[in-house]
């Protein structure tokens, strides 16, 4: 008790500014080494592509819910806040490490939160379209503006290029941090790399529309990755892989992860008559030993009970969704395919054909499937059909495979129109047609007068044609 | 500081000039009770206009020196009225004093202890007595005081055992809806922590409990609630939202007493919702007994012809899952004392199980209150309360949502297989999950104060008090893993199984000097000035590790976990205040006080840190002035004007960067931290303008207490939820103006009253009425909460200007609105049709027309309490009332997308939707209401329920009014005379119901209870929440 008396005096008589000076808040970090913002951002961007995926992906139906008549199997106006918060929280991670890394002079690093930026854009625009960024994250609003998604798209190009230059000078005040660069290890070559394939990406989605330039996306390819293991790809998670957790959460019980009946059965040859070794890869056998999908919105199907292990799911034996699988944000594979469309409607058939080909042979390598089934399947006339017949269906067919749980997926099927074999519009579906866009979350709606209505789901994004 | 300081010191040697010294005689004499004869110990006798005084003895005797024979003794004891009587040449001077039908006379223990007659009081006081107090026996001292106070809304989150409460005085004053808007508790003199803490992951939806309800009911002699600024002026900026003082049992002077009490009771959920019994377990009518579906499957009758093991009739699974609870609490206290010291100490001991099973809350309690008059000139005193609590909480809002997915064609109580794991045909099983997801928590707590008393002069006293409030709060949360077993199948939310351990370390120290010069100027005034300096330091710091993925599956061990993480936060506080009061009394008719504070905050930038502000109230007790009729007794009129500053949350005038929680170990990130803070912050303040009448009539068998107050808060300091596009979800500004107005009534009765049987009646009426006046400039609206309802049916609440707090905006039907008709933005016109679609289905307005639905704060709140005495036997019953206020209920919205509520009963029904067309004009559309082909041959896809009903949010927002029987108890004492041979002094019995009777038009659970956790200003939501409780009790009092 004494010692709280004299606190008490020492309070009243000493030099009372300093005993109320407790302005810095003891649970932040004011001035953070940018190795410490690295490894956050590259992490995040790597769990926003899984976020964006688990949305996206029952809409290329990848997946299906086990229920019947789920919200985002059947084109319901669904609240996904958690996923806008996610990749703007992570975007203001990034603004952040970049201005730091302009007041140092890390050229690097301001290369590398380029490229990161512009990836989130992306997924945000293809998701949303109009969004706010030219007055987000920074503090001068609290209700910013929605910028004009070819705004963002532009600005995704210009981030790119900025990324381009910054890597390649050589002088940087901070290295990148082989340990927090969670993507490419601290490899100045690998990000440009990315950074050409996310160029490509985004030039290639113009498909649709006139400005569309076929030589501008192989120009991109062209200094883009030339191996699986240049892939942008992050593995250092607080548990396991999101997707593993999916399939682990099934496995006992909770259920998620279903495959989608559209995936399983393009993966049978059901519709190209040759069943794809990548199969066995991707997922397990059924308790009666074969494969089956779950029909979007209708849910589980087969025996009554949805705990039976009938159906396919995602796998933590795949190489791409094991507890320790790297979340892959873009691949050689799919570079490979952009390179092959690009082609093909450049009208250069015999570099489209090589492209698509090596696409599909370096997506085996990856998945590890044995080259004897892999060369079986390439070999095969539904899949080696000559350059002469090679058609867009056939590359969009192969890449659907190729993108497995990828956001990417979703622009091309929004390019493609979904006209892939047999896919078509989830029973009860809300929307007549396809779905084309998502709501703007109530998080932002409520928040920021600024947010845009967007009520029709089959409202087409501006490169949607 | 400096100057202050020399300022003060020139003041007190200003009125040290001022002093009257005189030498006297001495008086002696006796005091009794006119009513019983029997001697009165611990009356306070005092000479009039000075602060000379003692308190009779064990045997009602007491001797005081007196000035001289012009000198006046007021004799005043708690419950009788105030006797006046001049010295004279009398020596000796007997007293008898009448007891008192409450009212004026009385003395209050004020801010800071102070004590006070209540007839110089500027400002309302209203005193809850301990007898009214532990009449509930509600283990909440909070929930003991509903109904009883005049201002003061009450509000138990829920029936958990521990379950926390929240109080709002007279309305909600901050527009920041994360700041609590909780009075300041002062217990003994001692701040004392009502937080209701949330740290850890799933406390938040635990019913929790506000650390006030760590205080057993039955240490308390008398709770005073500080209202309005005036009151309160004294406490600075903590006193913003008003503050409770109270004061625990003392010991009195004479033979020592025990007295021992014993509370036996049970409890049950007092209202369910109404569920349908006809359509059982599938979809599309198609009867599936493994389908996720609880119940849009077909009928009984037709599920039992496929499945003959169908039971004949479906269970009520909402009335299956909650069992009766229980509660027993013991109290054994000890009081004694002698000339120079006395002492109360009391041992409890509670044990409360809850009706939702596996949760349960224990108490155990320790007080030593002694007092020590060291000499003539010093006393000493100490307050000391050992506290341990705690208990298992479970997450209602799940229990009651899995509740709702569970189906009623299975038993939900048999949960359990032989081995151990979970039972289910596929849903999870909340009565499992209850049984294995725990969060168990335990608190450790001290509180204790050392009061100081030197009274060197007769004019002068100085008294110095230091308080400690220390606890620590130890949570663990664990859920066991799956065992791999075949056929096993996992509760959802226990994954792989965790533990988790919590601990939070909390203390303030909190510091009190007061100067107190009495002094009479001439022969008609005299005048009390106090100087004081306050401190308050408090800091918290917690700590937790998450353990996930457990090897052992049900060795809950952190070592045993796969993957460890963390969670940490520390927060510092600092506040230092000197103040000044001065009060004048002419006559004894017209007393002015004035008071003013300055506070020294560290939250706040150094330029805006210190801030002063004023204070003044009159009390005009016109009835002694001017001969009015004899009927008239004492009545007075109350004017008081106050200004209050209020600093800012701790660290919010900081940004940085917080550890970034998605990494491994082996890794380290950083992310920019949730809050924008602003350096620029400066003081908000709150003007209050408040004026009373009190008037007493019939010697004093009926009176009544109005207030009117005004406040209006400026530059309000506020968190505010931020679109995360911003880069944070917080953001710190200085904006928003917000007023209150209100009346609140208290009206007093003793309709009969003979030697046999008293009626005594009291009424507490208050109303509040609340106004955004201002919100920030570039913001259209601060949306503050919102929950979750299905496809366009989500709630918020958002402040909007010129609306009051607590609306609720939500989707809405369209209605008709004709060529040139205007609609309005805001609100719905219910005497418009609703617009009918082409399909023949009410038709939705978009989703980005929100209007306001509802507002969850109250029109008027009311209670009524009677009393009825005839001999050794007496009846209280409270009745208690909260009206015009509305809440979202969620339980109902999952209720129509899953078929369960009662109206779902229509689904096979065919109807023409009462509305219009588009155009005007009568819709005549016939649709179906069920789900797949209806008999017109349409697809009805998954059903109008599903389709439209649930996605209207005006379906689920309702009006949450109610009026209760919030207490009925009847208590006999046991007459006297059986005891006189043995040890037995006294004996009692008694019953107490609580919730006995509730009226209300609100579907869900009881409307009272919450989805936010106590001390949360978001009250809007009442859906999944732990149903409230109609509790039966039995109390056995025995003194000895």
């Amino acid at each position: 008790m004494l010692a709280l008396v004299f606190v008490g005096t020492v309070a009243g008589l000493q030099g009372c500014e300093d005993y109320f000076d407790l302005e810095d808040n003891p649970n932040l970090v004011n001035d953070p080494p940018l190795s410490t913002m690295l490894s956050t951002a590259t992490q995040k961007t790597a769990l926003n592509n899984y976020r964006v995926a688990s949305i996206t992906s029952y809409f290329v139906q990848y997946l299906a819910s086990s229920t019947q008549g789920s919200s985002t199997d059947s084109y319901e106006v669904t609240d996904y806040s958690g996923t806008w918060n996610a990749l703007y929280l992570a975007m203001a991670d990034i603004y952040d490490m970049r201005q730091k890394a302009l007041e140092e002079g890390a050229s690097h690093y301001v290369g590398v939160a380029d490229v990161l930026m512009a990836y989130h854009l992306s997924l945000v625009t293809d998701l949303w379209g109009d969004a706010p960024y030219s007055n987000a994250f920074i503090s001068t609003t609290l209700t910013p503006t929605f910028d004009p998604a070819g705004d963002l798209y532009q600005e995704t190009l210009r981030l790119l290029d900025e990324a381009i230059v910054e890597l390649g000078k050589a002088e940087s005040s901070v290295l990148l941090d082989a340990n927090n660069d969670l993507i490419h290890g601290g490899s100045t070559e690998n990000w440009i790399k990315t950074a050409y394939a996310l160029k490509a990406r985004q030039l290639n989605k113009l498909s649709g529309t006139s400005s569309y330039d076929p030589q501008a996306v192989l120009a991109a390819v062209e200094n883009s990755y030339t191996s699986n293991a240049d892939n942008a790809e992050m593995g250092v998670f607080e548990e396991r892989n999101p997707w593993a957790e999916v399939a682990l959460e099934n496995e006992n019980l909770i259920l998620g992860g279903w495959l989608s009946e559209q995936l399983i059965e393009q993966l049978k040859g059901t519709t190209t008559g040759v069943e794809d070794p990548r199969l066995p890869k991707i997922t397990d056998p059924t308790i009666n030993g074969d494969y089956v999908g779950t029909p979007n919105s209708v849910g589980n199907v087969g025996s009554a009970s949805n705990t039976i292990r009938d159906e396919t799911y995602i796998s933590r034996n795949s190489p791409l969704t094991s507890d320790t699988s790297p979340i892959i944000l873009v691949s050689y594979p799919e570079v490979k395919m952009i390179e092959a469309e690009a082609a093909l409607r450049a009208g250069q058939t015999e570099r489209a054909y090589e492209a698509y080909l090596q696409g599909i042979q370096a997506s085996m390598d990856m998945l590890e499937v044995a080259s004897a089934d892999a060369n079986a399947y390439i070999s095969d006339p539904a899949v080696s059909v000559g350059a002469s017949n090679l058609t867009l269906a056939d590359i969009f067919r192969e890449k659907y495979v190729i993108t497995y749980l990828n956001p990417e997926a979703w622009n091309d099927a929004r390019r493609f129109d979904y006209q892939y074999e047999d896919f078509t519009v989830p029973v009860n579906a809300v929307l007549p047609t396809f779905i084309r866009r998502v709501a703007y979350p109530s998080d932002e709606t409520a928040k920021n007068p600024n947010t845009p209505d967007v009520t029709d789901l089959a409202d087409p994004l501006w490169w949607d044609a | 500081m400096r100057l202050s300081f020399t300022s003060f010191v020139v003041l007190l040697m200003l009125w040290c000039a001022a002093g009257a010294h005189a030498q006297g005689t001495t008086v002696s004499g006796k005091v009794s009770g006119e009513e019983s004869g029997a001697a009165l110990p611990g009356v306070s006798v005092t000479v009039k206009g000075t602060t000379t005084g003692t308190t009779t003895d064990a045997e009602g005797n007491y001797e005081i020196t007196v000035p001289g024979q012009d000198a006046v003794l007021q004799f005043r004891y708690l419950g009788y009225t105030t006797r006046e009587v001049e010295v004279g040449n009398q020596n000796v001077i007997n007293v008898t004093l009448v007891t008192d039908t409450k009212q004026l006379g009385e003395v209050v223990v004020t801010a800071l202890g102070i004590t006070r007659e209540k007839k110089a009081l500027g400002f309302a006081a209203q005193e809850v007595q301990s007898e009214e107090l532990v009449e509930n026996r509600q283990p909440n001292v909070l929930n003991a005081m509903q109904g009883k106070v005049a201002g003061v809304t009450i509000s138990s989150t829920g029936g958990a055992p521990g379950q926390g409460s929240s109080i709002q005085i007279r309305g909600i004053n901050s527009i920041d809806p994360s700041r609590p808007n909780q009075p300041l508790f002062v217990i003994d003199g001692i701040i004392m922590d009502n937080s209701t803490s949330t740290f850890g992951e799933g406390s938040e939806l635990r019913g929790m409990s506000n650390r006030l309800a760590d205080l057993n009911p039955n240490d308390i002699e008398s709770i005073n609630i500080l209202r309005g600024g005036a009151a309160t002026a004294l406490y600075g900026l903590q006193g913003a939202n008003g503050v409770v003082v109270i004061t625990t049992k003392a010991g009195r002077k004479g033979e020592m007493r025990v007295n021992f009490t014993s509370t036996v009771g049970f409890e049950e959920v007092n209202k369910f919702p109404d569920i349908q019994d006809t359509y059982t377990q599938g979809y599309l009518g198609e009867y599936d007994s493994t389908s996720f579906w609880p119940s849009w499957g077909p009928t009984v009758e037709e599920a039992r012809q496929i499945d003959p093991t169908h039971p004949s009739k479906l269970y009520n699974h909402f009335k299956d899952a909650y069992e009766s609870g229980s509660q027993f609490r013991n109290t054994l206290s000890f009081s004694g004392g002698s000339e120079a010291m006395s002492f109360f100490t009391s041992l409890s001991h509670l044990r409360h199980e809850g009706v939702l099973p596996f949760t349960n809350y224990q108490n155990i309690s320790a007080r030593l209150n002694a007092d020590a008059q060291v000499s003539q000139k010093v006393r000493i005193g100490g307050n000391f309360n050992y506290i341990n609590s705690g208990g298992d909480r479970y997450n209602a809002d799940r229990f009651n949502e899995s509740l709702s997915y569970w189906s009623p064609r299975w038993d939900v109580t048999d949960f359990r297989k032989p081995d151990g794991t979970m039972k289910t045909y596929g849903n999870n099983n909340p009565i499992y999950g209850a049984a294995t997801n725990k969060l168990q928590d335990e608190v450790n707590r001290f509180i204790g104060g050392l009061t100081f008393g030197y009274k060197p002069l007769d004019w002068i006293d100085l008294s110095y008090r230091i308080g400690l409030d220390t606890y620590s709060d130890d949570r663990t949360r664990t859920a066991p893993g799956p065992r791999g077993l075949p056929d096993e199948r996992v509760y959802e939310d226990n994954e792989l199984g965790f533990v988790h351990e919590y601990s939070t370390r909390f203390r303030a120290i909190n510091s009190t000097f007061i100067a107190t010069l009495n002094s009479d100027f001439g022969e008609n005034f005299s005048g009390t000035l106090r100087l004081g300096h306050d401190l308050l330091d408090r800091q918290s710091k917690s700590y937790g590790v998450i353990g996930q993925e457990l090897a052992v599956y049900d060795y809950f061990r952190l070592s045993n976990a796969r993957f460890l993480s963390t969670d940490e936060q520390e927060t510092e506080y600092r506040l230092m205040g000197i103040f000044a009061e001065a009060s004048v009394d002419y006559k004894d008719f017209l007393y002015l006080t004035l008071t003013g504070r300055n506070d020294i905050t560290s939250t706040l930038a150094s330029n805006n840190r210190s801030f002063f502000y004023p204070s003044v109230s009159v009390s005009y007790l016109f009835s002694e002035q001017f001969d009015l009729p004899d009927i008239i007794n004492q009545s007075k009129l109350r004017l008081s004007y106050a200004q209050i500053g209020k600093d800012a949350q701790p660290y919010s005038i900081s940004s940085g960067y917080a550890p970034y929680a998605g990494l491994p170990t082996g890794y380290t990130g950083v992310t920019r931290d949730a809050l924008l803070g602003n350096r620029a912050l400066k003081p908000e303040f709150t003007n209050t303008f408040e004026a009373g009448l009190e008037m007493a009539f019939f010697n004093n068998r009926l009176g009544f207490d109005f207030t009117y107050y005004y406040s209006l808060s400026k530059d309000q300091i506020l968190n505010i939820n931020v679109a995360n596009t911003t880069g944070y979800i917080l953001a710190a500004i200085n904006a928003g103006e917000m007023r209150n107005k209100g009346v609140e009534l208290v009206l007093n009765g003793a309709p009969i009253k003979s030697n046999n049987f008293t009626w005594d009646a009291k009424l507490v009426f208050s109303a509040n009425r609340n106004k955004i006046l201002k919100i920030p400039e570039e913001l259209d609206e601060i949306v503050y909460a919102s929950q979750f309802g299905y496809v366009g049916s989500t709630v918020s609440m958002r402040l909007v200007e010129g609306e009051p707090y607590g609306n609720i905006y939500g989707s809405h039907f369209q209605r008709y609105y004709g060529p040139g008709e205007e609609e309005d933005p805001l609100f719905i016109d219910e005497s418009r049709p609703i617009v009918i679609g082409e399909d023949g289905f009410p038709v939705r307005a978009p989703l980005t027309s929100q209007k306001i639905l509802g507002n969850s704060q109250p029109d008027w709140i009311g209670g009524f309490t009677n009393t009825f005495t005839y001999k050794n036997l007496s009846l209280t019953a409270l009745l208690d009332a909260r009206i015009g206020l509305e809440k979202y209920n969620q339980m109902d919205n999952f209720f129509a997308a899953f078929g369960i509520a009662e109206y779902t009963e229509n689904r096979n029904d065919t109807k023409v939707f009462e509305g219009v067309l588009e155009d005007g004009t009568p819709n005549t559309k016939e649709v179906w209401l069920g789900q797949g082909i209806g008999p017109d041959g349409v697809d009805y896809g998954n059903g109008y329920y599903r389709n439209y009903y649930r996605g209207v949010s005006e379906n689920f927002v309702e009006d949450a009014s109610w009026v209760r029987l919030r207490s009925l108890s009847l208590n006999y004492s046991l007459p006297e005379k059986w005891f006189e041979s043995i040890f037995i002094r006294n004996a009692s019995l008694g019953f107490t119901g609580n919730n006995l009777w509730l009226h209300t038009d609100y579907k869900g659970f009881d409307p009272e209870t919450s989805f936010s956790p106590s001390g949360s200003n978001v009250d809007g939501f009442s859906g999944f929440t732990y149903p409230a409780v109609r509790s039966y009790l039995f109390t056995l009092n025995v003194g000895f």
